[in-house]
């Protein structure tokens, strides 16, 4: 019997239609939809770009190990005896079981409870039980836990790639690197610290939808929209001033290439900057924050951060986003499932009241059960659901193309409303399906 | 049988229906009728994570006081809550009910266990859970002064939890 073969799979996904799958303005559903297409992502995307694995206060001591996936590859996060973070694939070199099955702790090795070999804190094979069953060219060196090859991290923020050579951590952020520094530095002594703990969600939709929209709060966040009229300091309310997502604010998309864009609130927040610093004043330890980032920043860059509340809205491709007072993970499960998590930002130099205050302001629209990404989620999975539909399958995302331009950064900018983040990543999706290994 | 377990007996009765109107107004979405059942200061935690997280420091899935419920079941009540339109189908199961300190006359603190079917999106799930009430008696009626329920799946990734819990 003959088997007929889907045109879009594995093999037959050429880079002709993968090119006709993103024009000027528009992509074909079926690259949010394809199984073959998702594939290729994990292979080309996942596994060879610089991936955000996790943050250096998430192992603050020796021991301390965080368990992440790398697109399909479990890997661990460990900071090994000499303080050095280490990413190391979590996969026995002997039969291949996941070694640490808890998702974070401390430990003094690593141990695999199939056969019983242990590893070191740097990953080096330490002890196969019954050695005498190996020969001579059995070499205990060559057999430690994969370290993925490249690890570098920014301000805190550790990326690995599985691809042995590349661009820099640098290069590859470009322009997106600056804007870490407006969370990080939302804490006068520039220290942020991830133990406040994390949501962790899924939606039926694909991963490449959880983006940077700024046309849609007004409408997936309408009942949000709806409570700011009768209190409009509730919630992130009093992150939010002068409806930030009308086309007239001064509420700006950013690309600034290889994928990574913003929804830069900047200049818009500033302009309230005194409501912010008078919202601060009502929470205990508030006025003395103020002061201290004066002191640490200087005028103009202080009011800045205190403006932005930590909040640089920036997503970098293609699994980190550091928005409001999270740092969110974006995890492809399949074409149709997708994991996020939220991990909430403590500052550091600021009282307990502050950071009280930032945990329910996320409590407020994040999370499963939160005013806001429910509905995100719920909007993610009617996409998803429509996309089937191929009858025509082209998907919109040319708002604002007649009116980006090109800013002194380099970075193109658009309308709070404009499609600018969408066709940037786009277009570098593209680009990397399209690379040759 | 003797007068002092015949007064347990119908207090933990009184409980137990109480918790049955509070599931049955919550599977009902009659949110109105169920933000009546609580006393005017209030608290309704749902943790995540870790079923002993800090209030306040770490994260919550819920964390109302009274204007933050009264805000999620106002939204809820819109036409935009879109992750509530169609609404969830529900069904739960209050059970294991136990008095942990009671008090006739003010009441006291009672745990129990639930299992909670949604249907919603052409996907049926389930959710399950302990919870604690706090219940406090205000002119005869009790009413909830705290709720906190500990989740079994807070710590995995979660769908949408948009309904009473």
């Amino acid at each position: 019997m003959q088997q007929v073969e889907n045109p879009l799979s594995a093999h037959a996904i050429t880079h002709v239609n993968l090119q006709s799958l993103v024009q000027d303005g528009r992509v074909h559903s079926r690259a949010y939809t394809n199984q073959a297409i998702f594939d290729l992502e994990i292979d080309r995307i996942f596994h060879r770009s610089w991936i955000y694995v996790g943050h250096e206060s998430e192992v603050p001591k020796p021991g301390d190990y965080q368990a992440r996936p790398i697109g399909r590859t479990p890997v661990l996060m460990v900071r090994g005896k000499d303080n050095k973070v280490r990413v190391l694939v979590n996969r026995c070199r002997h039969r291949g079981a996941q070694v640490v099955e808890t998702e974070s702790g401390n430990t003094r090795m690593f141990r695999c409870w199939y056969h019983g070999w242990t590893y070191e804190l740097t990953g080096a094979l330490a002890e196969v039980t019954e050695r005498g069953g190996y020969g001579p060219d059995f070499r205990t060196q060559n057999m430690g836990l994969v370290e993925v090859p490249r690890v570098a991290s920014h301000r805190g923020f550790v990326f690995a790639s599985i691809k042995a050579e590349g661009e820099s951590l640098a290069e590859f952020l470009g322009g997106a690197a600056a804007q870490f520094d407006m969370l990080v530095d939302a804490s006068p002594t520039g220290e942020i610290f991830l133990d406040a703990g994390t949501n962790k969600t899924e939606y039926m939709g694909n991963w490449k939808l959880v983006g940077m929209d700024g046309y849609h709060p007004n409408f997936v966040h309408a009942s949000v929209v709806a409570g700011w009229a009768r209190n409009s300091e509730s919630g992130i309310g009093a992150m939010h001033r002068e409806d930030p997502f009308s086309d007239e604010a001064l509420t700006l998309t950013r690309y600034y290439g290889n994928g990574h864009a913003m929804l830069d609130f900047r200049a818009q927040r500033l302009k309230s900057y005194k409501k912010h610093a008078e919202f601060l004043s009502k929470v205990a330890g508030g006025v003395k924050y103020v002061e201290d980032m004066h002191k640490a920043y200087g005028k103009e860059r202080a009011e800045l951060l205190i403006s932005l509340s930590g909040d640089p809205h920036l997503g970098v491709f293609p699994n980190l986003q550091l928005i409001g007072n999270q740092v969110r993970i974006i995890t492809p499960i399949t074409p149709g499932i997708t994991q996020v998590t939220m991990s909430m930002v403590r500052l550091g130099g600021v009282s307990d009241e502050i950071n009280t205050m930032r945990v329910r302001q996320h409590e407020s629209f994040y999370g499963p059960a939160g005013s806001g990404s429910p509905d995100d989620a719920e909007i993610f999975e009617r996409v998803q659901r429509g996309m089937m539909a191929e009858v025509n399958p082209w998907i919109e995302i040319s708002r604002g193309m007649h009116r980006e331009f090109v800013d002194t950064d380099g970075s193109v900018v658009g309308r709070i409303t404009d499609e600018v983040p969408q066709r940037g990543q786009m277009k570098y999706w593209l680009h990397l399906m399209t690379q040759a290994a | 049988m003797d007068n002092q377990k015949l007064t347990q007996w119908s207090a933990l009765r009184e409980v137990e229906l109480f918790l049955f109107r509070e599931a049955e107004l919550a599977d009902q979405h009659l949110y109105k009728e169920w933000f009546a059942l609580w006393t005017e200061e209030l608290l309704y935690w749902v943790p995540c994570n870790s079923d002993e997280q800090a209030i306040g420091r770490k994260i919550a899935l819920i964390n109302d006081n009274r204007p933050e419920l009264d805000e999620r079941l106002f939204r809820l009540g819109t036409k935009f809550a879109h992750a509530q339109n169609p609404k969830s189908r529900l069904s739960r199961v209050i059970g294991n009910v136990v008095l942990q300190q009671w008090d006739a006359d003010h009441g006291g603190c009672v745990t129990s266990r639930f299992n909670l079917t949604e249907v919603r999106a052409g996907r049926q799930l389930t959710f399950a859970g302990r919870q604690t009430h706090l219940l406090a008696r205000q002119n005869g009626e009790l009413r909830m002064r705290e709720k906190h329920v500990y989740l079994a799946n807070h710590d995995i990734p979660m769908p949408n939890l948009t309904f009473i819990i």
